[in-house]
């Protein structure tokens, strides 16, 4: 059967290239520990400003808080407010990559592997989508969510934002989908199986890390979405994280310190994601090695 | 495998089997797309033809007014060239640095999960408080103007987001920092999808290091960073939230994109018809890119099974 | 809304990205030459629709929500929000108000996409002037002009002035501010300088003192680019005088010599270089804003509405505490048409839908009341507008404000507020070009005049 020739390795995999210098490693971990530099020290600005308040941050841009301020921090895990935006946040980003990913995967499953007139022109549609300003389009979106009677529901939310990432979507799966050896499907073929088994039993496992990268890609971006979600979840008890941190603005004034607490904390559950599906692009399957 | 002959179906049947199929698993995608994204973006064309300012009807038809005032109008040219120097600049350095960093991190090095995990932080991060952060960095005082200060012992006082000459560069910059997440990630998946054995065979036969990468890695990397450098390209021209946010495409439009551009003459003056005008330019420009960019390089990579080769 | 529904159906159907050649439009709605008639007109037929009279009519006693959008989204105003329109359900129990609070930028997306199609809620928030004029010629809101004659209380002149379009009022204010120079008097002190400018001359002098004493004299918020307007609007109001300012927005252009003169007067202070770094960068909030810089003594003067106090003291430390923070009206202009006591500045307000039941007139005549309105000042740190409400306010810096707001004969509103928000673009961004020293005053002129068209 095919599938006994998908074994998962149980490790990471390594590159370690013999005949690699000290030398060359030192120099690696050097460029390494500059690049972390670069990302950590804005990173832990934010962090650390929001344990200082806007006046500290205002009069003194480059300090540790002085006095430590956890109030931002706390009001922020405190309010009920934030749980309920976490949640949403949550079940939108949810809902939205359980629907990319068949409808992506089983698109670029058939642009790649399949050859039918009028392929190119499908694949060239949804490409498309990506070279559009989404912005704009943002009234016309919003009347038919509108007419389709989905205002304020996280479906109207979560639909659209499937929509916008299948151009991205299709456009990184088809070439790895279509490196897939031939001989794999034959093989598959051969044992009686028809395409979507092909596609479910052999294509989807070879293809974890890819999967797993959109997967990512569209959390982030459902995650930190803006303006959809803003026009159309009107009922406050639906917004989403981002929504959520205009509350520490008004038309006057921003509470910059906790912007900072809160979007720091907004960060959080995006990154845990990331770091679990990391280990699903990372890790990888043996790839074409067919052995037997 | 086996010795046999594999026997398939009569040509005519296959065909006939495969559109049902065909449509059955476009459907999902297909209709999605069509409703949400094809036809919004159809409407925006219809817009662009109109003098609109989103609450009267669209009575007002100036056919391609809207365009030819975009063209006369020296502030979009200068988005326009801001759009093209970013990228210049991020297929210069941003791509071949996310290339680089994501080649360090398939390397054995110690900590490299840690690693992989903050360097793909900033792309989490929202545009909200990258934006947030980076003014502060980059304000008369702040964090940058330290460092400077530190290292030069003199105080020192930049003008990072406020000289215009200086503040596309830095938004570069900033939007590198956050992107290049991206494009890393994105390399680490087509490294992992190249088989160890290849590589493995290639040191057993003496190669080292360097030519392994540059004829092993590379050439079956290249799907990859040819997806990436299409994306690249793509999003460059489409660059909004984070120069919005940042810098509001000043000062006196000196960081302006065609994106900041055209949400300025929607959600600011109201005039959705020009502000379609502009996108549909954008959306031409990119298209131009798309198809020029899919017949040269990505079409090499879509017939392309990738073998075993023999070791 | 019936053709868009057909329209999208039939595109479903076809499945294919053609442009819709044939296009239904929204119903009502007027082009520029008629918008007056037109929007009469339509306001009239909307108020029958919603079954009164322009009179005071009856309310009944069947059930009747309104729906509020307003921006007062942290306390102390969403508070005291939410208690007067619990007061007036509590007298009303057939009412129900339905609040949504948002903050100001997302909440001018929310309602372009709420507007845009057709979906007006019965009291919202506006700023008058030219944004308010386009939402009159779609027809979006309802003639209010007869109702509100018929409330007990009254309206500040200046501030009934700003709801109202072509002599018509589409709204009720409840907030007018002017714009001042706030100043740190030890600052001024400390550079010897004994009070504030009464002329023009004046500040000039002051300015370059502050610059030879070592103080940087302006924090200005460029990068906001209205902070810039108010320069120059103001300037513009001092030299042109009420009249030509008034015409000017009549006849759409800035052809008057007074605003290239305005300009030129403006250029004298730019010249001097009397900002703080990077000001053309600076926006207006947050630790790197306009706001801190004052707040934390890095600046001694800013041009600003009555809000600074708040953002000041949110980003730094509060200089009204210790009496150290004080005001002055923009100087007298010698030679110029204005008067000294003109004011330049803008407030809000709440417009009224076109379908808003008769029970939100009379909501907005509770939250007019001077009862009302004296909490507004006392509690919410806004300026009320309604006539008698004045004395509610109790922060001596904003004492100063409201009483210049009464004296004042004329109030302009802010140049992107009063005239159409494409011109009021193009107003702020030729005054910044012109303050980055880019440009010469006849650009302003032009780059006005042109958007104008």
């Amino acid at each position: 059967m095919v599938d006994v020739a998908i074994r998962g390795r149980g490790r990471e995999p390594e590159r370690s290239y013999r005949g690699r210098s000290p030398v060359a490693r030192a120099m690696l971990y050097m460029v390494a520990f500059a690049v972390l530099g670069a990302i950590i020290i804005p990173v832990a600005y934010a962090v650390l400003g929001g344990f200082r308040d806007t006046a500290q941050l205002a009069a003194s841009p480059v300090a540790f808080p002085d006095p430590w301020i956890f109030t931002n921090y706390l009001e922020v895990l405190g309010s009920g407010s934030f749980w309920e935006q976490v949640w949403n946040s949550t079940f939108i980003a949810v809902l939205t990559v359980a629907l990319v990913l068949p409808a992506a995967s089983l698109a670029a499953f058939v642009i790649s592997r399949f050859s039918f007139r009028g392929r190119e022109a499908v694949y060239t549609l949804f490409v498309l989508g990506l070279l559009f300003p989404v912005a704009v389009a943002i009234l016309p979106l919003y009347i038919v969510i509108r007419e389709l009677g989905l205002l304020n529901t996280t479906v109207g939310v979560a639909l659209p934002q499937v929509a916008f990432q299948l151009p991205l979507s299709i456009v990184i799966l088809r070439p790895f989908f279509a490196s897939i050896p031939r001989e794999l499907e034959e093989a598959a073929i051969i044992d009686g199986a028809g395409s979507l088994r092909f596609y479910w039993s052999v294509l989807l496992p070879l293809s974890r890390p890819v999967l797993a990268t959109i997967a990512v890609l569209t959390v982030v971006t459902s995650w930190n979405a803006f303006l959809l979600p803003l026009v159309v979840l009107t009922d406050s008890a639906g917004w989403t994280l981002p929504i959520g941190v205009t509350n520490y603005s008004t038309q006057y004034t921003t509470d910059t310190a906790r912007v900072l607490a809160y979007t720091t904390l907004a960060m959080i559950p995006a990154l845990l994601f990331y770091a679990v599906a990391e280990r699903q692009i990372v890790r990888g399957l043996v790839a074409k090695g067919i052995k037997g | 495998m086996t010795a046999t002959q594999i026997t398939a179906p009569p040509a005519r049947q296959r065909r006939a089997r495969k559109w049902p199929i065909i449509l059955a698993l476009l459907a999902p995608a297909l209709i999605l797309y069509v409703v949400f994204v094809i036809f919004p973006i159809g409407q925006a064309f219809r817009y662009s033809l109109f003098d609109w300012n989103g609450l009267q009807p669209l009575t007002d038809f100036v056919g391609t007014d809207n365009f030819s005032q975009a063209f006369e109008d020296p502030v979009f040219r200068g988005a326009l060239t801001h759009n093209g120097i970013i990228v210049a600049l991020t297929l210069l350095l941003q791509l071949p640095f996310a290339l680089f960093l994501a080649v360090l991190l398939d390397q054995d090095l110690r900590g490299r999960s840690l690693m992989r995990l903050l360097f793909f932080a900033p792309y989490v991060l929202s545009e909200v408080v990258t934006a947030v952060v980076w003014r502060q960095i980059f304000r008369p005082g702040g964090l940058l103007d330290a460092g400077v200060s530190a290292a030069t012992g003199e105080q020192f006082q930049g003008l990072w987001i406020a000289d215009p000459d200086i503040v596309l560069y830095s938004v570069f910059f900033v939007v590198s920092w956050k992107y290049f997440g991206f494009h890393m990630i994105l390399m680490l998946a087509g490294l992992q999808q190249i088989p160890d054995d290849l590589e493995e065979a290639a040191a057993i036969d003496g190669a080292n290091w360097w030519q392994t990468f540059r004829h092993i890695t590379v050439p079956l990397l290249g799907p990859t960073v040819r997806v990436s450098i299409f994306l690249a390209i793509i999003g460059s021209l489409q660059l909004f939230d984070l120069v919005w946010v940042m810098t509001g495409g000043g000062p006196v439009n000196a960081s302006n994109t065609m994106a900041t551009y055209l949400i300025d003459w929607a959600f600011r003056r109201f005039q959705f018809g020009y502000a379609s005008a502009v996108s549909v330019i954008i959306f031409v420009l990119s298209l131009i890119v798309a198809i020029a960019y899919q017949r040269w390089a990505l079409s090499r990579d879509l017939d392309g099974a990738i073998t075993v080769r023999g070791a | 809304m019936r053709t868009k529904r057909s329209r999208l159906m039939l595109l479903l159907t076809v499945l294919a990205m053609v442009l819709a050649a044939c296009g239904g439009g929204d119903g009502g709605g007027a082009t520029d030459s008629t918008e007056t008639t037109a929007g009469d007109s339509e306001n009239t037929t909307t108020t029958a629709d919603s079954g009164t009279d322009t009179t005071e009519a009856e309310p009944t006693e069947e059930p009747v929500t309104i729906e509020w959008w307003h921006i007062q989204n942290n306390d102390p105003g969403l508070s005291l929000w939410q208690a007067v329109a619990d007061e007036f359900m509590a007298e009303h129990p057939n009412v129900t108000i339905d609040i949504t609070v948002q903050e100001n930028e997302a909440f001018k997306q929310a309602l372009q996409t709420s507007l845009q199609a057709g979906d007006v809620p019965d009291i919202f928030q506006s700023w008058g002037g030219g944004g308010l004029r386009e939402q009159v010629d779609a027809g979006l809101v309802m003639d209010i002009t007869d109702a509100a004659a018929g409330f007990d209380s009254e309206f500040n002149g200046a501030a009934a002035s700003m709801m109202e379009i072509d002599g018509r009022m589409y709204g009720v204010p409840f907030d007018l501010g002017i714009v001042g120079v706030w100043y740190n008097k030890a600052l001024f002190e400390e550079a010897g300088i004994d009070g504030p400018p009464a002329t023009w001359d004046e500040m000039l002098e002051d300015v370059q003192t502050l610059k030879d004493a070592g103080i940087t004299p302006i924090s200005l918020a460029a990068g906001d680019k209205w902070p810039a307007m108010f320069w120059y609007g103001y300037m513009a109001l001092r030299i042109a005088g009420a009249d030509v300012m008034q015409q000017a927005g009549i006849d759409e252009n800035f052809n008057d010599p007074a605003f290239v003169q305005a300009g030129e007067e403006l250029q004298r202070l730019i010249d001097l270089e009397p900002f703080q770094p990077g000001y053309l960068a600076t926006p207006w909030d947050g630790p790197d804003g306009a706001a801190a810089v004052l707040a934390n003594s890095e600046a001694a003067m800013m041009l600003m509405g009555h809000w600074a106090p708040g953002t000041m003291s949110a980003n730094g430390p509060d200089l009204a505490a210790d009496d150290n923070l004080g005001w002055f009206i923009f100087p007298e202009v010698e030679g110029g048409a204005g008067a000294a006591t003109d004011a330049f500045g803008g407030g809000n307000g709440f417009a009224v839908g076109k379908d808003a039941p008769p029970e939100a007139l009379e909501f907005l005549e509770y939250l007019s009341s001077v009862d009302v309105a004296n909490r507004v000042g006392g509690e919410a740190n806004l300026l009320p507008t309604t006539v008698g409400s004045e004395g509610s306010i109790t922060d001596p810096n904003l004492v100063d404000v409201i009483s210049a707001r009464g004296e004042a004969g004329y109030v302009q509103l802010y140049l992107d507020q009063a005239y159409p928000p494409e011109v009021g673009a193009a107003v702020n961004d030729s005054i910044v070009t012109l303050f980055s020293g880019d440009g010469v005053p006849q650009d302003v002129v032009d780059a006005v005049n042109a958007s104008w068209e």
